[in-house]
């Protein structure tokens, strides 16, 4: 409930956000504006990005998205929440333009029968001692790590800690951590993913001042929304990472999963840059707020 | 990958008693660290600290904070604070053997855990022999001072608790009613810290800097700290971190960090979330070891501020994701567990009754 709470903030506030930063990029009001010097959404004028003292550009910072593509990567409607008669607006998910280049997933369609199964069962929990937990239930809604791109457009914050070697994402939502290896033929990093892992294995390189991050070795547990959009652990996910102002990251993820999808398919959104003075991660460990959701049907009172 | 043994903060201290007594055929084995030591003081004549491009003093990489040394001094040192070359060489050499007996005794009981495959055994990771008798340095006697006289009556009454909780009586009745009564560990919720201290296993951290900041990821759990070094103010009393919330700055080569702000029920030994201040100490001292030293200041609980040395060795990467919510069948076992010994025990009542 607190995750839709927050998303129904966040996504209420980000509008506001979005325009106090391109007011305070325009020119003091006494001179006549330029018309020209106004963003316009989706075009960015050339930027050159500052760089780190090894001479990579430099993504240090607090980073957050804006897009609702949380509760579907899709174009959707708005609509009621999980008990609108006691949780009201604070449970209502909002509309909003999705973020699939060409605004379809290319599922087989064997797969896209899955996902539409996985799309009415997404609140259906039922967790055992094996791996039969992760058969049903959006893996969000129980707390686990949401996987890549999902991470990048929950309604959460995440940090990026920057250094030569490696580059690491560490996201408010639960203990979600991603660790990019940089180096070339890193003896501590082979370049096969060890053992498959929520978060994938992922090396990264810089094409231009492009952060490109390689990734795989995914479970295949993680969806990419609420609305049961889904992968195998086939995945295969090409991230880019651009810096486009002082304050905005261009993302673009290429998909891939032969299992699942008929060709690649294409996300992109920007990153905002946080910031509001002093700003930092908190914690939302939410696997306090899940317990009696998972764990429920095994206590001594499983109806209290 | 989330595969743990259940092993609560506090019988960290009871494991390592259980990690000491002998033999040579591991000491041939081990890998990377140990071996390696033995070379370190031809190594410091010539060792320079590396910096990180833009001029801090370099911590990145791999640490253990594994150690065969116990927090406390033993009564039969007195107050010797070092031992010679040849004792530390001993423990050193016991430690190893018990550890791989430990994870490997643990093996046969539940073959799931692989020591080898995990990584859990010291002798795979390389810790270096410490010279201390105690991690303790301040007190001199090397012993945790006393507990105030609220703390005492808390530490008492916390032995009624199940016993999987801290300072619980271990024969105390196992209370499992709901996922609240299991610990913090078995609830994926917190592994504990700071400070860092040697656990029986996975005591393994990385460190990498950025710009303004320094993160400590914990292999339990991929656990972090983020510690800005800008100088920012610390956060108000209304914000609470499973952590702490820390701030650090360089003192020299050496990495200060000030923590506060932690959260009630999810502290150090049990201290005042309130009052508890913990500042920490890092310094590089050669390629493969640094200096950890950690001050524990919590007027609520103890009767003065005290210290300890943790001496973080080097190990090799990469740290792996630690799914622990995502597969907890602790949580899953110990509910279902207790509610089938409930079972049991109506069974049997009922039969007795009917015998009668």
């Amino acid at each position: 409930m607190k995750a839709s709470l927050l998303s129904l903030l966040l996504v209420t506030c980000a509008p506001i956000a979005v325009q106090a930063q391109t007011s305070a990029q325009q020119p003091p009001a006494r001179t006549a504006p330029a018309a020209s010097k106004i963003a316009t959404p989706g075009d960015f004028p050339a930027y050159k990005a500052p760089h780190t003292a090894d001479g990579k550009p430099d993504f240090d910072g607090i980073w957050q998205s804006f897009v609702t593509a949380d509760i579907d990567i899709q174009d959707h409607d708005a609509q009621a929440g999980p008990h609108p008669d006691i949780m009201g607006a604070y449970g209502a998910w909002p509309g909003g333009q999705g973020i699939v280049e060409g605004g379809e997933i290319p599922y087989k369609p064997e797969a896209l029968a899955q996902k539409k199964a996985n799309a009415e069962k997404r609140m259906l929990v039922n967790i055992t001692s094996d791996d039969r937990r992760h058969d049903t239930g959006d893996p969000e809604l129980k707390c686990y790590r949401p996987g890549i791109p999902r991470a990048n457009y929950e309604p959460f914050p995440f940090q990026i800690i920057q250094s030569t070697d490696h580059i690491m994402m560490v996201y408010e939502f639960g203990h979600t951590l991603r660790t990019i290896y940089m180096k070339d033929n890193d003896k501590e990093a082979p370049k096969e993913a060890p053992a498959d892992s929520w978060m994938g294995w992922s090396h990264g390189h810089f094409e231009g001042d492009t952060l490109v991050i390689d990734t795989t070795g995914f479970v295949p547990y993680t969806w990419f929304d609420r609305a049961g959009d889904y992968h195998s652990d086939a995945l295969h996910v090409v991230e880019r990472y651009t810096l486009v102002s002082p304050y905005h990251i261009m993302y673009e993820a290429t998909i891939e999963d032969p299992n699942v999808f008929t060709r690649p398919w294409k996300v992109s959104f920007p990153l905002y840059r946080r910031m509001e003075k002093n700003v930092q991660l908190v914690d939302f460990d939410c696997v306090e707020f899940v317990e009696k959701l998972l764990y429920g049907p095994y206590y001594k009172n499983p109806g209290k | 990958m989330g595969n743990r043994f259940r092993v609560s903060a506090q019988t960290f201290a009871l494991a390592l008693v259980a990690l000491l007594s002998a033999s040579v055929w591991l000491a041939a084995q081990t890998k990377s660290g140990a071996a390696g030591k033995a070379d370190t003081n031809a190594a410091k004549k010539t060792w320079v600290l590396h910096r990180t491009p833009d001029g801090q003093p370099d911590l990145q990489g791999y640490w253990t904070s594994l150690s065969f040394t116990p927090m406390e001094r033993p009564a039969k040192y007195g107050n010797r604070e070092f031992l010679t070359d040849e004792e530390a060489a001993q423990i050193h050499k016991e430690g190893i053997q018990h550890s791989y007996e430990f994870t490997f005794n643990d093996l046969a009981e539940t073959p799931v855990y692989d020591a080898t495959v995990y990584g859990l055994s010291a002798w795979q990771e390389g810790v270096a022999p410490n010279k201390r008798t105690s991690l303790v340095v301040d007190p001199p006697d090397g012993k945790i001072p006393a507990l105030t006289p609220e703390a005492a009556k808390m530490r008492e009454a916390a032995r009624k608790h199940g016993p999987n909780q801290d300072y619980a009586d271990p024969n105390a009745p196992v209370k499992a009613d709901v996922a609240e009564d299991l610990n913090l560990g078995e609830r994926c919720l917190s592994f504990g810290g700071p400070p860092i201290v040697p656990g029986a296993y996975n005591s393994n951290f990385q460190i990498v800097q950025g710009a303004g900041y320094v993160m400590i990821e914990y292999e339990w759990n991929n656990e972090t700290r983020l510690i800005p070094l800008d100088g920012r103010p610390a956060l108000s009393q209304g914000v609470h971190r499973w952590h702490g919330d820390s701030r650090g700055h360089w003192e020299g080569n050496t990495l200060v960090v000030e923590t506060s702000n932690f959260r009630p029920g999810a502290t150090f030994q049990g201290a005042s979330a309130k009052t508890l201040s913990i500042t920490e100490y890092f310094t590089r001292t050669d390629q493969n070891m640094i200096e950890y030293r950690f001050t524990i200041n919590d007027p609520s609980t103890w009767t003065k501020p005290w210290t300890a040395i943790v001496p973080l060795s080097h190990m090799e990467g990469p740290i792996p994701e630690y799914d622990c919510s995502e597969n907890n069948n602790d949580a899953v076992n110990i509910l279902a567990g207790a509610r089938a010994s409930e079972k049991a025990a109506a069974e049997k009542a009922k039969k007795i009754s009917q015998i009668n």
